[in-house]
């Protein structure tokens, strides 16, 4: 089965295809933050050039964040518009595990780490199995502080990615026994996107068009009290 | 907490204008006042100084719309047709205001809980004759507050 991952949780935009045979044909760009007016070009072009027809497409794998909200609305409605139309499941993997899973191959603590703006980071800790990574802790939002306090309660020695591991290298770097991954991980990846929903479709994974959410990890429950409009809409 | 009065529609934007000429990337301006308090009119004088060309027009249906082409990117947002604060917070504002925009949001008073903690409330209210408008600027946070004083002297044509 051939999966289309798209990813635009950060700002990067990118998708790749990949099945079976491993990822086929992947594009990113990081600059410019134009994620509406790139994806659809981006996908289209890269299909044409791994000579894939969209009808090939058995599903469609989203980075469903945490991240930028601007960026994953526009990944998460494209991905939802192109498994209606092509009546294909669909498969949700978080930024942060998207992170993680290409620096496998380090006994050290993973922890991913995206810029959330506002002096604020999205953040999950990870230790290497067999064949990928396993979450160890929740999916968190908090400050570098925040980060750094709870790596230094771990005491482990850890390799931090992300841009927000980047962005705030300055305050998690006086914890000691720390690494910062290359900048080639500061963003999570649409290849490693199509490589853990192809695990995911193995073991028939998936979520109907209608279920799957981004996960935006910032909440407020309540209602809007709206009075005046409501008294405005009465009169 | 900078009272003033608009003599017409025209007037409401000329005011705005003025006030567009303190706006700085980051900056969070809360309109509010009922339908057909200007709203819509204050942002076309605020963007119109801002240097944008193009008609700016309500997004009560978009929800939101972005003006690039400015001196300050403008992001001009409508509330009003949303109900729970999640909804707001799914616009993403912060992560547009660390990118350098300046938002100016309708109805924005009633969701203040869930946006950034520094800025400038713009309440335009019904005055005595049809055009008249009475209009409040009121800062919260440290960056508008230091700006106040030089607000008030630049709007001093229409401070009552």
């Amino acid at each position: 089965m051939l999966i289309l991952g798209i990813e635009t949780a950060t700002l990067q935009a990118g998708c790749a295809i990949g099945g079976h045979e491993g990822v086929l044909a992947e594009f990113h760009v990081s600059r410019g933050r134009r994620h509406a007016e790139v994806l659809a070009p981006a996908i289209e072009f890269t299909c044409r050039q791994a000579l894939i027809e969209l009808k090939e497409i058995g599903a469609i794998a989203v980075d469903i964040g945490p991240g930028l909200f601007t960026g994953l609305r526009v990944g998460v409605a494209t991905a939802k518009a192109m498994a209606q139309a092509l009546r294909v499941p669909m498969i949700g993997v978080s930024s942060l595990d998207l992170l993680a899973f290409p620096v496998r191959h380090t006994s050290k603590l993973i922890v991913a780490a995206i810029d959330a703006r506002r002096s604020e980071l999205f953040y999950a800790f990870y230790r290497q199995v067999p064949g990928g990574v396993q979450r160890q802790s929740g999916y968190q939002v908090g400050t570098a502080d925040d980060l750094a306090s709870e790596l230094l309660a771990t005491g482990h020695e850890s390799l931090l990615v992300g841009d927000g591991a980047h962005r705030y290298a300055g305050t998690l770097g006086e914890v000691g026994g720390i690494e910062f991954g290359d900048a080639g991980f500061a963003y999570p990846s649409a290849s490693a996107l199509v490589e853990l929903a192809h695990a995911r479709a193995l073991r028939e994974e998936f979520v109907p068009t209608w279920e799957l959410e981004p996960f935006y990890l910032r909440k407020a429950d309540a209602e809007i009290n709206w009075e005046r409009r409501d008294a405005a809409e009465a009169s | 907490m900078i009272r003033a009065h608009s003599k017409s529609v025209d007037d409401t934007r000329a005011l705005a204008g003025e006030l567009a000429m303190f706006a700085k990337p980051g900056d969070v301006i809360l309109l509010s006042g009922d339908l057909g308090a200007g709203k819509t009119a204050f942002a076309q004088g605020f963007g119109r100084a801002l240097g944008i060309d193009e008609p700016i027009t309500s997004p009560t249906f978009t929800l939101m719309r972005q003006y690039d082409d400015a001196r300050v990117p403008l992001l001009h947002v409508d509330v009003y047709r949303l109900d729970r604060m999640q909804e707001v917070v799914e616009l993403g504002l912060p992560e547009m205001l660390d990118a350098g925009m300046v938002a100016l949001v309708e109805w924005g008073d009633v969701v203040a809980p869930v946006l950034p903690a520094d800025f400038l409330h713009v309440d335009l209210d019904f005055g005595d004759g049809d055009d008249e408008r009475a209009v409040r600027l009121r800062s919260v946070g440290a960056s508008w507050s230091a700006r106040m004083n030089a607000i008030g002297r630049a709007l001093e044509r229409w401070t009552v």
